[in-house]
């Protein structure tokens, strides 16, 4: 029985949005990778690109042995579809009891999780995507809002991932200093026509202008 | 001065506190009471009992400009430009003076580029961006800033930092999760579980925080 393999491969994939345009080629194996880079420079397209959810002007995105993606947005309370933090769990198909201990939202359980603050939203909405697995785990912005101690939490949660593609999306680049990635991918923004202007990244190339 | 006594609302309880004219950096856990205290100082939500008063005058009878940590709550309008000049009209300036006050502003920030798309299209730290350029089109006497700075990265930070400080505001509290960013404050307050457990320049509060996640990280090289 052969070993499963995990990857996406993006084949120039190009959006073009009026005077804006990214652009990215590369291979993702399975691992933990950040991409970073500057307010818009289009790491959340990116991010729905991948997740088939923004449309391409142009090349391929291949996905081989992945059954299951899950992608965060980057604003938590898009998500939100229960009307109490208990039932935003069961909407995630989790236990709440688990959810809650684990958050130290137990006291919260029957306000609605858009009374939160954005940091107690974001530690329950993570809580609740990183309780199952994923062949392929978006995550657009995670650590924005979560106070210092959730950001090194979540960092080692996700350190200890052993299975699937993670990629994390992100402006704060102290969570590659930290190791918890093994590939880094800088998305520099500049001008240019992006079908000669990637930037080479090891085994990816970005592009953003 | 902003003089805040005997204040309670929910779990936030403080019985006296001066915030002196100049940066005050509010820090702690999520759920502390970081938001709440900072509603309470913008005049969107009044205290149960106790009082809050800046320069004599509560907060709804002063102008203050808002960044709410929710990117999307900020944002009234379809368009950049008018959500950056709507401080100004709801104030009924000139339509020459809004005009010429929102291209300023923009011009400032270094977000021209972005007056003629609608704020749907914005990435979050865009939003965050066009926010803030409409809490200080006003030119407030306190500006507020919940936690916007979790969504720029460094470059942008730093810039932004400089037109905070230039921008006139008497008084600037803001909420981060950022300690060096905090560091570079005339004042912090440490929250936790609704109430100010330090409170002090940043020499004076840190030294409590040292082997907590809450000591700057570039203080501890």
């Amino acid at each position: 029985m052969g070993v499963l393999i995990i990857r996406i491969t993006l084949n120039r994939v190009h959006a073009i949005r009026d005077d804006w345009s990214l652009s990215a080629s590369g291979t993702l194996d399975e691992g933990v990778h950040l991409v970073s880079g500057d307010v818009g420079s289009g790491k959340s397209t990116l991010a729905l690109m991948i997740a088939g959810l923004f449309p391409l002007s142009g090349g391929s995105i291949e996905k081989e042995g992945i059954t299951s993606t899950m992608l965060s947005l980057q604003f938590p309370e898009l998500h939100v579809t229960g009307l109490t933090v208990a039932e935003e769990c069961t909407s995630w198909g989790v236990s709440p009891d688990d959810i809650l201990g684990t958050t130290g939202l137990t006291g919260k359980r029957d306000v609605s999780p858009l009374s939160l603050s954005r940091g107690e939203l974001n530690r329950l909405h993570l809580a609740c995507i990183l309780a199952k697995n994923h062949d392929l785990l978006l995550l657009d912005e995670p650590f924005s809002s979560l106070d210092c101690e959730e950001k090194a939490k979540l960092c080692t949660r996700i350190g200890q991932t052993s299975q699937g593609i993670t990629i994390i999306f992100t402006h704060e680049q102290d969570t590659h200093r930290a190791n918890v990635t093994g590939n880094y991918h800088y998305f520099h923004p500049r001008a240019g026509d992006p079908s000669e202007s990637y930037q080479d990244m090891g085994n990816c190339r970005w592009y953003a202008g | 001065m902003i003089s805040i006594e005997n204040l309670r609302y929910r779990n936030l309880a403080i019985d006296a506190l001066t915030i002196r004219p100049g940066i005050t950096t509010v820090i702690g856990p999520n759920g502390s009471g970081k938001t709440t205290f900072l509603k309470i100082c913008a005049g969107i939500i009044l205290p149960d009992s106790g009082t809050i008063v800046v320069d004599d005058a509560p907060p709804r009878q002063t102008d203050i400009g808002w960044v709410n940590e929710y990117p999307d709550r900020n944002l009234l309008f379809v368009n950049v430009a008018d959500e950056i000049a709507s401080p100004l009209r709801f104030r009924h300036d000139t339509c020459d003076s809004v005009d010429s006050a929102m291209k300023s502003c923009a011009e400032t920030m270094v977000i021209t580029h972005l007056l003629t798309r609608t704020v749907r299209e914005l990435s979050g730290g865009e939003k965050i961006l066009v926010s803030l350029a409409a809490a200080l089109v006003h030119h407030p006497t306190v500006l507020i800033l919940d936690e916007y700075d979790s969504h720029l990265d460094a470059h942008v930070k730093e810039k932004n930092e400089q037109i905070i400080r230039s921008s006139g505001a008497k008084y600037i509290i803001r909420c981060t999760q950022q300690m060096d960013t905090a560091t570079q404050s005339d004042h912090v307050l440490f929250f936790d579980n609704g109430r100010v457990r330090h409170d002090g320049t940043p020499d004076q509060v840190f030294p409590f925080l040292k082997g907590t996640a809450y000591y700057p990280l570039l203080w501890g090289c």
